[in-house]
């Protein structure tokens, strides 16, 4: 669905990416683990196309099309969501309004987020109202690739259940062809989505991809990221 | 108002079309007011050409409605118009100004004089949307009377190529104003003039400005307090700059002259933020549709 050819990303003249390869399909939820600026965000950024993260090498194919040079709104039309890390508010628009202008899903009544619908987006949303706040948004545009960045910081482990129960029944469970590209650097999402293969970014490279997201969890627990360079998982 | 046909006094051109008066309010248009009651006389000295009077003297359950509308070429419009609501009468006021086409080279200058007696409230909305080459002043004073309560909402979002706005607001003793100011200026010359006077003990005013200055539009605002009693005003004005060919000025201005009173103001002139503009856009949205829910976000209070 996603094929990602040595890409490289700037941000100011400055490389963060330096060359990342990562192919998703169909159906597949996939981890991205990595320390602080490993080049997660700027990864899932530069999918969505991001005009502040300029590519300067390397293709993005989505579907079989090039979407490099597409601009961000063609790219979530063609079905790319990404949930923000800190995503920003909108003052005085309504999470009601905003999902009236976006929702492909005009049925959808979510429980949980009720509260969320009359309040301004994100304006004073604590740390796990913001995280409902986009998983309401990426549910309402029943994507075909969703990237959560770093959906479970910040969350305690209800919450972290809670929003996963959310992704199984709303995303996946109404496709099962969407595909899941998860963005941690705490991990404990990864239980509860149980990805297919973990990937291990640090230094802008992708520098493990693993069947294991258990071991290679375990492992970077114990060792920490620098470890990952030399880890034997690398070569599953 | 949800339509003309609900308004209690609808004027089209320099015709009036209707007048509905609800129980216990009075509405007339202002010339025949003016030559009915001697009163008038003394706070109106000429004797208006056209607009309305309204004159709430008993309790209502609904909402007053009024519509001024232009509906032909180069119309100029010359209105004065009076709301008067009686003591510790609670009032609504929704009142539409506007022009029915795009092209009509209108002209609409108000002079407004409203006066919230004793102990009485109005919340006055008062919505304008005009036309690409219409001139529009409105110049409206209000009067609050000892314990009155004024909310003032203005909406200018489809503005014309001229607008002067002037408002004067004189609060009397432990009388409260809450002016709401919104304008989107599109290709627009746009002057306002905002006075809020404290003038009685323990009066209060708020006045909250939003300006959007979108495709070559020039506004600029002054906003006054203007405490000589033991009070509170507050003032503020918040601009938005849209594109590289447009200009706001804003100029609060706050003057004491009662060392009781408290007077404070905030200004700020912001740009369209990137990060929002690209996280609405992530959504599907494009770029021309993100800007305008920001705006339309910035310019709700």
């Amino acid at each position: 669905m996603l094929k990602i050819e040595n890409l490289k990303v700037k941000s100011r003249d400055k490389e963060i990416l330096k060359g990342i390869d990562l192919e998703i399909k169909e159906g597949e939820v996939q981890a991205v683990l990595g320390p602080n600026a490993s080049g997660k965000s700027t990864l899932a950024q530069a999918i969505m196309g991001n005009p502040k993260y300029r590519v300067s090498g390397g293709k993005m194919l989505f579907e079989g099309k090039d979407i490099s040079k597409l601009g961000m709104e063609k790219r979530a039309k063609l079905g790319l969501a990404l949930s923000w890390q800190n995503p920003p508010a909108v003052k005085g628009l309504k999470m009601s309004q905003l999902l009236e202008k976006i929702s492909k899903r005009k049925d959808l009544k979510i429980k949980e987020t009720e509260a969320l619908l009359n309040r301004e987006v994100n304006l004073d949303f604590s740390g796990g109202e913001k995280k409902m706040s986009e998983l309401l948004q990426i549910i309402s545009l029943n994507p075909k690739l969703v990237i959560f960045d770093e959906l479970d910081s910040g969350l305690d482990v209800k919450r972290i259940e809670l929003a996963s129960k959310l992704i199984k029944k709303e995303i996946l469970g109404k496709n099962p062809k969407t595909a899941v590209l998860i963005i941690t650097h705490s991990g404990s999402i990864l239980n509860f989505l149980k990805p297919s293969i973990a990937n291990v970014i640090v230094g802008g490279r992708i520098i493990c991809r693993s069947n294991d997201y258990k071991k290679t969890f375990q492992d970077i627990k114990k060792y920490g990221y620098e470890k990952c360079k030399h880890c034997k998982l690398s070569s599953n | 108002m949800k339509s003309a046909n609900t308004a209690n006094f609808l004027q089209i051109d320099h015709r009036v079309e209707k007048i509905n008066q609800p129980k216990g309010t009075i509405i007339l248009p202002s010339p025949k007011a003016w030559e009915d009651f001697a009163w008038l006389r003394k706070i109106v000295k000429t004797k208006p050409k056209e607009g309305y009077f309204i004159w709430v003297k008993e309790q209502g359950d609904s909402p007053l409605a009024s519509c001024v509308t232009i509906a032909s070429r180069k119309v100029n419009q010359q209105l004065t118009n009076i709301l008067v609501v009686e003591k510790n009468i609670q009032a609504r006021a929704n009142v539409l100004c506007n022009a029915k086409e795009k092209n009509l080279e209108g002209s609409h200058k108000a002079k407004g004089v409203l006066i919230i007696k004793q102990g009485a409230s109005l919340e006055y909305t008062h919505i304008h949307k005009w036309g690409l080459k219409d001139f529009v002043n409105p110049d409206y004073e209000f009067f609050l009377e000892k314990d009155s309560k004024l909310i003032y909402n203005y909406q200018n979002l489809l503005p014309p190529k001229k607008l002067d706005l002037v408002n004067a607001v004189h609060c009397q003793e432990n009388a409260s104003a809450n002016i709401n100011l919104v304008v989107n200026g599109l290709n627009s010359k746009v002057s306002i003039k905002e006075d809020l006077l404290l003038e009685g003990k323990d009066s209060q005013a708020v006045l909250k400005l939003r300006l959007v200055g979108k495709k070559k539009s020039n506004i600029e605002a002054r906003s006054r307090v203007v405490a000589s009693a033991p009070s509170k005003g507050h003032l503020d004005c918040q601009g938005l700059l849209v594109d590289k060919d447009s200009r706001i000025v804003l100029s609060p201005e706050i003057v004491c002259e009662n060392r009781l009173a408290q007077i404070t103001h905030e200004a700020s002139i912001g740009r369209i933020s990137e990060e929002e503009l690209n996280y609405l856009m992530m959504r599907g949205l494009s770029e021309n549709e993100a800007i305008d829910l920001i705006v339309g976000g910035f310019l709700t209070i």
